[in-house]
């Protein structure tokens, strides 16, 4: 009983001050509408020059948009949102997955350079110059594990 | 995505409140304007795209930060002596009755020999002089609640604090103001 009669106070107060707040609101918004003519109007040239920031970004976001659609978007019938999105991610995949596949093709060929060239040496007779090289005579000389 | 027309009425609509805002704060007109302009702006080139009903909420939140911005930029170049941190006002209100300021401003006879001795420009000059006396604080809170009229969970949300602080910093302006007027015998 105590309780709910708190809660119905608190109400009641915070009533009182909406009301006393939005009536002093309305006299705010009447010294605002009683603006200066030099402010009002500076306001409008404010207001005018964000408009034509919007047009400007709205014409830049179409233009790119058309081109997304005419590279890759119209292959998939045109549709906006994830669509297009997917679109403009597909060339930077294509992109990284062209430079991976470049990077095993180099290692692949530098491999089998390198094997071409060991089994030439393998294969081969050995110089008998080798036998006057002091490190090969050391190589021969150590026990092998 | 808010079509040219909308955002134009909206821009209309909000303007001159928005530059009140921006004045109570900054208390000088030439920087409100910019401070304005800059929100405007801010709200057409990065925000075309969002529907128009979002538009109000997200225009109050640039224009809070624009206004924060202004003053770290004042601040930077030590042109602006302001305590801005001091936003919480000492509670002064005591056991001030809301409702006896609501009863003697409802039309009694005080109420109109008060009204008959200053003009209405006057007392809206003196009212909107109140507002903007009041602490940053409470101030950014009654104007975004009450003039804005956005709800306890928006103002919280633009204002960056729990919607416990609104109605405390709501409560609080209103008090004062309704103390303030009452002292100079004036009923909003």
């Amino acid at each position: 009983m105590k309780n709910s009669n708190i809660t119905l106070n608190a109400s009641g107060r915070e009533a009182r001050e909406a009301r006393f707040a939005y009536r002093i609101a309305a006299r705010l918004n009447q010294r605002a509408d009683a603006l200066d003519g030099d402010i009002s109007e500076r306001l409008r040239f404010a207001r005018e020059k964000a408009l034509e920031c919007a047009r400007s970004a709205r014409t830049a976001e179409s233009r790119s948009v058309v081109g997304i659609n005419a590279s890759g978007g119209a292959l998939l019938g045109g549709s906006t949102g994830w669509w297009v999105k997917l679109a403009s991610v597909l060339p930077l995949l294509a992109l990284a997955a062209g430079l991976l596949l470049i990077q095993h093709m180099h290692q692949t060929a530098q491999i089998s350079v390198a094997a071409e060239i060991d089994a030439e040496l393998l294969a081969d007779d050995l110089p008998p110059a080798a036998y006057s090289d002091a490190g090969f005579v050391e190589f021969l000389k150590t026990p092998r594990e | 995505m808010a079509s040219d027309k909308e955002l134009s009425d909206f821009l209309k609509s909000v303007e001159k409140r928005a530059f009140k805002r921006a004045a109570y704060a900054v208390r000088d007109d030439d920087a409100a304007l910019d401070i304005v302009q800059d929100s405007m702006i801010r709200l057409a080139e990065k925000y075309i795209d969002r529907p128009a009903a979002e538009l109000p909420l997200l225009f109050q939140r640039i224009l809070s930060n624009a206004t924060m911005d202004w003053f770290r930029r004042q601040k930077v170049r030590n042109a602006h002596v302001r305590n801005f941190s001091d936003f919480e006002s000492t509670d002064e209100d005591g056991d001030f009755n809301i409702l006896e300021a609501l009863e003697a401003l409802d039309g009694s006879s005080r109420t109109e020999s008060a009204a008959d001795s200053v003009s209405r420009a006057q007392i809206l000059l003196i009212i909107e002089q109140e507002v903007s006396q009041l602490p940053g604080r409470q101030r950014e809170a009654f104007v975004l609640r009450y003039w804005e009229e956005l709800d306890v969970a928006e103002t919280a949300q633009v204002m960056g604090c729990s919607e416990g602080s609104v109605k405390t910093h709501c409560s609080r302006a209103v008090h004062a103001l309704a103390k303030a007027l009452k002292a100079k015998g004036i009923a909003p």
